[in-house]
């Protein structure tokens, strides 16, 4: 066991190397940003007091090395833009992308997973077909579309809820809903699929013989063991709403971690979207570090054959 | 508001005008009278169009663009600054000012009384501080003008230069050009470093920071011991990128003002009985031709240049663009700027252009590699793209990202090979030679070696030199009318900056609320009231 771990540590290293070595990279490829923090009349000498300013002279190896020591010792550079730790930003916008994203998760919970048992009980009935066509949906409505559909709807016309901006529950509603949509779409295909594979199987067959009414083998039985894929994607999704809903917190003006994102792409701010990048990617191969572990720990088939 | 966003209004730094012996400015006198017994009132919240960057809330770091203005209005206050109709020399924080006869030197007189939001009155030696330690744009030509700040007396200071510094005023007073006359509290500055200013702001302006979320929202308290009267109690400037949220704001009354109503929102805004829309004309867009002295380019020949300019339709673009509010002017240079002539509506004439086109050999046209309009504004590059097949000339559409396209300017020709065309914008404030310098002149920062007219260079470098008052007015004309009659730029209109104001400010206009005179943003703050 202890060599599993320590070997799945390793990729998990591996992979951030080469995940900071790919942002590190690809924001230098978007142009030099001291055309942005040089106001148009700027000469080259200014520019480069600038660029000495903010290290971005120095070799690109150096600056790497940098950007690699600022990961380490967690602060994560120093935003071009507001001149604070990217780190500090990143906690200080984590808890309001922290209660989007839980609110949105709860919505795709809400939606999807009833939907998709339903769909799975009684599939290809008129039940299914709702189920289905709620997924496609879900999964091809654009979020933003759907976000600015809302704001219409239920801020302008009907005049129920809050355009944007953080504040009580009711200005979380549109964004959870137009956030959690796309994934209420993915949980319900999940959770249809893994019921349909986990209804076949013969334990559930042993159970219906054995006179267990139906909703005891679809609950107790079924639903149990066709919950672990939901929920281990349901994990990725809250990562991935928590540092990437961009569109929905930009058009809610949501002062989340997706919009700190955003504003560090459009200031060309590099520590600030490596930051954000490099923190998001270690959040989600830490969980799958765990989910390995734990998945090795309760099947020891895994640790053996990998 | 985005670098090469036309709103932004900025000064270039590489020339400041060599003084003259004529005085620019008298005597000023003190307006503003000590706070009326105004109790401010209520709350007020902006919507401000893009995130809030940091450096807005320290005219020590000052940009050179028109972004900080919008907060410098409300957190800070200069000596003197722009107030409505006057351009930079209302009298503030200074009660009047004195600029020398022979412009070497300037002297401020300090209001009596006025004090920083921590409490601490504003002295000659924060002015003195402020002006050494600043170091935004222009900074570095205020510092090698500049031979010594001199402390007269506790309400006196006086600006000493090296030599005649004609632009002094206009400089320091501008608030959208430069942040060295505006006035931080020196010892707090030090105390806290830059870093910790940014974070809490401390200034002399009708409203004090209460608490902001970096990038996202500030929340201001009227300052009661402003010198002014604060007529509106809180007020909440809140980023709002997406347009179409903004303006849902607005109607729904959680916002008053918004900023940037792009066009296809402009009719919404304008069928609502209770908002209003706020047009300010803004940036001038003008087509450019790089590389055009080269013989083999087909915009060498002038009677080219001067057939795109018959068959560009500039009413078409301002009203699909700006729903009309935009100012299809003759000039590509703002005339709200010295020196800035004023020039004729172009005429609009497709045969003719046809019959040039034909007499310059190019009766079928020709081929254009690209036409690449100032990011964001792409759909106006279309126009341009479809305007010109009229005359047979065709061409494609070049989108390119803001940063990428100024980094493609400042290279020069190699970035632009072949046949291009820019459809090119900007506002930049002070005087037209900023312009010039930026845009025009042989390697200035975004002309490079596109355009090369040693003739012209020649005399902006004896404008340059000229103390004279007269001869610097009439060789400005000079160049300016070589450029519009050789059609070395076409321009094509100044768009309008739409914003929208809600029902509860109370006005007569909305120029109430945006004097638009040198910027693009509402001000001034303390005087907006709630209906």
């Amino acid at each position: 066991m202890g060599q599993f771990i320590f070997r799945r540590t390793l990729y998990a290293i591996a992979t951030l190397f080469i995940l900071s070595l790919t942002i590190f990279t690809v924001v230098r490829l978007t142009g030099d940003p001291v055309t942005l923090m040089a106001e148009p009349g700027a000469q080259e000498a200014d520019l480069e007091l600038v660029r000495a300013e903010w290290g971005l002279n120095q070799p690109l190896p150096v600056q790497y090395a940098a950007f690699v020591k600022n990961i380490i010792t967690g602060k994560l550079g120093q935003s071009f833009n507001y001149e604070m730790p990217v780190s500090t930003l990143y906690f200080q916008r984590l808890p309001n992308s922290l209660e989007l994203a839980l609110a949105a998760t709860l919505i795709s919970f809400v939606i999807g997973i009833p939907a998709g048992i339903i769909s799975a009980v009684r599939v290809n009935s008129a039940w299914d077909h709702v189920g289905k066509t709620i997924a496609l949906l879900g999964l091809s409505v654009p979020g933003f579309w759907l976000g600015l559909v809302m704001i219409l709807v239920f801020s302008v016309w009907l005049e129920w809820l809050p355009t944007s901006g953080q504040g009580g529950w009711r200005n979380l509603v549109m964004p959870a809903v137009a956030l959690g949509w796309y994934f209420a779409a993915s949980l319900l295909r999940l959770t249809r699929s893994s019921m349909l594979e986990v209804l076949r199987s013969e334990y559930i067959k042993l159970a219906r013989l054995k006179g267990l009414p139906a909703f005891a083998v679809i609950a107790l039985h079924a639903f149990k063991n066709a919950l672990i894929p939901v929920l281990t994607l349901a994990g990725i999704n809250l990562v991935v709403m928590l540092n990437a809903a961009v569109i929905i917190e930009v058009i809610f003006a949501w002062p989340g971690i997706g919009r700190l994102l955003y504003e560090g792409i459009f200031q060309r701010d590099f520590p600030l979207v490596q930051g954000v990048v490099m923190e998001a990617g270690i959040m989600i191969v830490l969980i799958n570090l765990l989910v390995d572990v734990l998945y090795a720990y309760i099947d020891p088939r895994i640790r053996l054959t990998r | 508001m985005q670098r090469n966003d036309p709103n932004r209004t900025a000064l270039g730094r590489r020339h400041v005008l060599a003084g003259s012996a004529a005085a620019l400015a008298g005597i000023t006198t003190a307006t503003g009278a000590r706070a009326a017994p105004v109790v401010p009132q209520g709350k007020l919240t902006l919507a401000w169009h893009t995130n809030i960057a940091a450096r807005w809330l320290d005219p020590q770091q000052h940009d050179g663009t028109a972004s900080p203005d919008n907060f410098l209005m409300a957190l800070h206050d200069g000596l003197i600054k722009n107030y409505r109709s006057e351009l930079y020399d209302h009298p503030a924080l200074a009660e009047r000012f004195e600029f020398a006869e022979d412009s070497k030197s300037a002297t401020f007189w300090l209001r009596a009384g006025t004090r920083f939001h921590d409490g601490t009155p504003v002295t000659p030696a924060d002015v003195k501080w402020s002006y050494g330690h600043y170091r935004g744009a222009w900074g570095e030509v205020l510092r090698e003008r500049t031979q010594e700040v001199e402390l007269v007396d506790d309400k006196t200071v006086r600006f000493h230069f090296k030599e005649p510094f004609l632009d002094f005023p206009i400089l320091l007073g501008t608030g959208n050009v430069c942040g060295a006359g505006w006035v931080v509290p020196a010892k707090y500055y030090q105390q806290v470093g830059q870093a910790g200013f940014l974070q809490k702001p401390v200034g002399a302006g009708p409203y004090r920071l209460v608490s902001q979320e970096p990038g996202v929202r500030i929340e201001l308290e009227a300052f009661a011991d402003y010198y002014r009267p604060v007529h509106i109690k809180q007020f909440t400037i809140v980023s709002v990128p997406e347009a179409a949220t903004r303006v849902a704001m607005l109607e729904r009354g959680e916002a008053d003002i918004i900023y940037f109503v792009p066009g296809e929102l402009i009719d919404r805004v304008k069928s609502n009985p209770k908002l209003r829309l706020a047009p300010v004309v803004s940036g001038n867009w003008w087509l450019e031709f790089p590389g055009f002295q080269n013989p083999s380019n087909p915009f060498h020949d002038k009677r080219v240049r001067h057939a795109i300019s018959l068959t560009v339709d500039r009413d078409a673009i301002n009203d699909a663009e700006c729903g009309g509010m935009g100012v299809v002017d003759g000039n590509w240079i703002n005339n709200d700027v010295e020196y800035g002539i004023e020039w004729p509506k172009w005429p609009r004439d497709v045969a003719k252009a046809k019959q040039l086109m034909a007499e310059a050999g190019f009766p079928n046209g020709f081929n254009v590699d690209w036409v690449t309009p100032a990011p964001n504004y792409y759909s106006r590059g279309e126009r341009i793209v479809s305007q010109l097949q009229a005359i047979g000339i065709r061409s494609r559409l070049q989108v390119m990202e803001r940063g990428v396209f100024l980094k493609k300017m400042q290279g020069g020709m190699r970035e632009w090979p072949g046949t291009q065309i820019i459809f090119n914008a900007t506002r930049i404030g002070g005087t037209w030679s900023n312009w010039y310098d930026s845009m025009f002149k042989c390697g200035g920062f975004n002309s490079k070696d596109f355009f090369c007219i040693k003739d012209l260079d020649d005399k902006f470098t004896k404008y340059l030199a000229s103390y004279d008052r007269n001869e610097r007015k009439q060789l400005a004309e000079e160049i300016q009318k070589s450029i519009l009659d050789e059609y070395y730029f076409v321009p094509v209109f100044r768009h309008a900056f739409v914003n929208a104001i809600g029902p509860r400010l109370a006005m007569q206009k909305w120029q109430d609320v945006f004097p638009t005179i040198t910027t693009g943003y509402a001000y001034p703050w303390e005087e907006l009231k709630l209906a």
